[in-house]
């Protein structure tokens, strides 16, 4: 069942269209990773669907019910965790969840019970009672996604959280976002590092210039563009007949001899790869190694734009 | 109830962080303090004394000073103690006794008493011309008590009462600072005003912070509409403006014994004045996106005003120019309605028209902080 359903979103800024009839969906469980560079329309595509801006046009639904700004009920099934650490500096960090689980509606008592909670869930219980202000950036970063999570939403949406973080807590904050998605919660995910999208998005919606330009699972989008595995295999022996062999495949391609080994492409390279080694042995050549590059989203975003994704 | 916890989470953290504990709480009744004694009436003067041989002619000399209970004199071991004292300040003026003062009239020569005073010390002027008044009174005396026995001419000539001519003083019309106000009553209703626009003013400098750090949006994010969002950080404002005045009002009745007379006239002038500071500080927490800009614009405003409406100087002081620009300033209102009822004993009824026309300065400030902020806060 999808959490969150989105149509024909549309918003401008004077002249400028930042989103431009923006459409999918995030079922159950699911982490959606919205991809796309600097200026994309990530930021204030989740900002719609967050409610904390308004639309020019399109719907949003949150749970089967309609979503606006002004929507108490739906805004209480989404956590909301901005791109920079929304918190108070000069308060510590269960103060800081404290008032804002006051404002998601608990009660006094059931707000610290759940500040507790959602500090343990980040790692940050021991740190809870220190000012913000005196947090590294992972910290803080961390602390912003637990603030998102004060009222137990079936929607989180997390734009950007591992921006400028340290490994460490970027490894913490990815561990949070399973264990969340493995409770059920629905995850909207932007990013602009293809790496994330593909270690942690279980679909991805590749957005530029406010537009959704192609969206499915990574290697949905990897077949969409056609794009094929490069295998490089370092051997010795008859490398010229090894080509030769090779060649005769018929879903290989592109099949060259380099100065240690031969290199070829092919479309799976998974489901191909016992009939290339098998040709390459069948030659009289020793195999020493093999490397698969399957095509990642960064030549997804190539393809389809043009351009790179950090351009 | 989320209004409330915004407006308390305001209060809570404006009074908490630390140099906003300095300038909101110690710098006020420092102020009070100084202006007070710039400005208010009454307050005693202090008269250094050192040498003499203490003998019964030179403390009736000390003693003539201090008739009157104006002056208080403070005695020094020596002329280099009094002389540093009087430099630094610490006594208004110094009286040198010669060693064998006594001796010396009662022989029938004279005593050359030598007076300390510091240059351009309006107190200090004020004392020297009571000490010029004081000694030839006493040397007059001590000349009747050479017409014969010393003793017995001295005791006569105390006795005698010559037929002079008596001063009386009075106000013609109402007296701006009355007999018997405390020299703090005269300051603190200024400093109320001041503050309490200044605090909420450099305070605005929060909403700023609130919109930049992305706090606004979060809270937006949460099930909590928009018009709770704005009457939380309204309230905030009021609250900030409310808690300042209230300090120093409490605070100076304490330590100062300011009588801030007729208590629902104070807290209507109070809370009136509270909305007008709550108002201009949403209105410039709403125009700039930047603090930097805030603070600057706090201070100038915040100065500009008070100065222009009597609560720096006392607006009796000003020339008639400028205290009809100061009509233009919510301060000058506020200080006439204090004035009112510290000086002279009003009620709530005596301060209608002061009370109305700040009411009118909350109303518009307020409204249009209120619009501007939420314009500022939601993003359509």
């Amino acid at each position: 069942m999808a959490v969150l359903e989105v149509s024909g979103l549309c918003k401008s800024f004077g002249e400028t269209l930042a989103v431009d009839g923006l459409g999918f969906s995030v079922g159950e469980g699911e982490t959606y990773g919205l991809l796309g560079p600097n200026g994309a329309g990530k930021t204030t595509a989740i900002s719609m669907i967050a409610g904390v801006l308004g639309r020019d046009g399109g719907e949003v639904r949150v749970g089967g019910q309609r979503h606006h700004p002004a929507g108490r009920r739906t805004k209480a099934m989404i956590g909301y965790v901005p791109q920079e650490p929304a918190l108070y500096p000069d308060l510590t960090g269960r103060r800081n969840l404290r008032f804002f689980a006051r404002l998601h509606g608990l009660a006094r008592e059931e707000a610290g019970r759940r500040a507790a909670e959602v500090l343990e869930l980040v790692g940050l219980t021991g740190r809870g009672d220190d000012l913000v202000g005196t947090y590294s950036g992972g910290m803080a970063r961390r602390l912003n996604i637990a603030a998102g999570l004060l009222n137990r939403p079936r929607l989180l949406i997390l734009d950007e959280p591992t921006a400028g973080v340290d490994p460490q807590s970027r490894n913490a904050i990815f561990d949070a976002v399973r264990r969340l998605t493995a409770d059920g919660v629905a995850v909207l995910y932007t990013t602009h590092y293809m790496e994330e999208a593909e270690r942690l998005c279980d679909r991805v919606g590749i957005l530029d210039g406010g537009r959704m330009r192609a969206e499915g699972t990574r290697r949905e989008l990897v077949a969409l563009v056609g794009e094929r595995d490069q295998v490089t295999l370092r051997a010795e022996g008859d490398l010229g007949a090894a080509v030769r062999a090779l060649a005769a495949i018929a879903e290989a391609g592109e099949v060259s001899e380099r100065e240690d080994g031969v290199e070829l492409l092919v479309r799976d390279a998974r489901a191909v790869l016992p009939r290339i080694l098998a040709a390459v042995t069948g030659t009289g050549a020793s195999v020493g190694s093999v490397e698969v590059r399957e095509p990642d989203l960064e030549a997804v975003f190539l393809h389809l734009t043009g351009r790179a994704l950090r351009d | 109830m989320k209004v409330w916890i915004i407006a308390g989470m305001n209060l809570r953290r404006t009074f908490s962080e630390r140099t906003n504990a300095f300038f909101m709480i110690a710098m006020p009744f420092l102020m009070i303090f100084v202006m007070g004694l710039l400005f208010g009436p009454g307050q005693q003067l202090r008269l250094g004394v050192a040498g003499g041989d203490q003998g019964p002619l030179a403390r009736d000399l000390v003693t003539a000073l201090t008739k009157g209970e104006r002056v208080a004199v403070e005695p020094f071991g020596g002329a280099d103690a009094l002389r540093q004292a009087v430099e630094r300040g610490e006594v208004q003026g110094g009286l040198l006794i010669p060693a064998g003062y006594d001796a010396g009239l009662r022989g029938g020569g004279g005593a050359e008493v030598r007076y300390l005073s510091r240059a351009s010390d309006l107190r200090s002027l004020d004392l020297t011309a009571w000490v010029r008044s004081v000694v030839p009174q006493e040397a007059a005396v001590l000349r009747a008590a050479r017409l014969g026995p010393f003793d017995e001419s001295l005791a006569a000539a105390r006795r005698a009462e010559a037929p002079g001519v008596e001063v009386k003083v009075s106000t013609a019309g109402e007296a701006i600072f009355p007999e018997g106000l405390g020299a703090f009553s005269v300051s603190a209703p200024s400093l109320v005003l001041l503050y309490t626009f200044l605090s909420s003013l450099t305070a605005a400098v929060g909403l700023v912070a609130l919109r930049r750090s992305g706090i606004a949006r979060r809270m937006y994010a949460t099930p909590t509409p928009a018009r709770t969002l704005v009457a939380g950080e309204a309230l905030g404002r009021l609250f900030i403006a409310l808690a300042q005045g209230l300090l120093i009002m409490l605070g100076s009745a304490l330590l100062f014994g300011v009588d801030w007379g007729d208590p629902l006239g104070a807290a209507a002038l109070l809370v009136l004045f509270a909305m007008v500071g709550g108002g201009a500080a949403m209105l410039l927490g709403s125009l700039f996106d930047k603090e930097g800009p805030v603070s600057s614009a706090a201070l100038i405003i915040g100065m500009g005003l008070a100065g222009a409406g009597g609560t720096m100087v006392p607006l009796e002081s000003l020339g008639e120019t400028m205290r009809s620009v100061a009509r233009f300033t919510p301060h000058a209102w506020g200080y006439e309605g204090f004035a009112e009822l510290v000086r002279h004993g009003a009620g709530v009824t005596g301060i209608l028209p002061q009370l109305g026309v700040l009411a009118g300065f909350a109303a518009v400030l307020f409204s249009a902080g209120v619009w501007a902020l939420r314009r500022a806060l939601i993003r359509p």
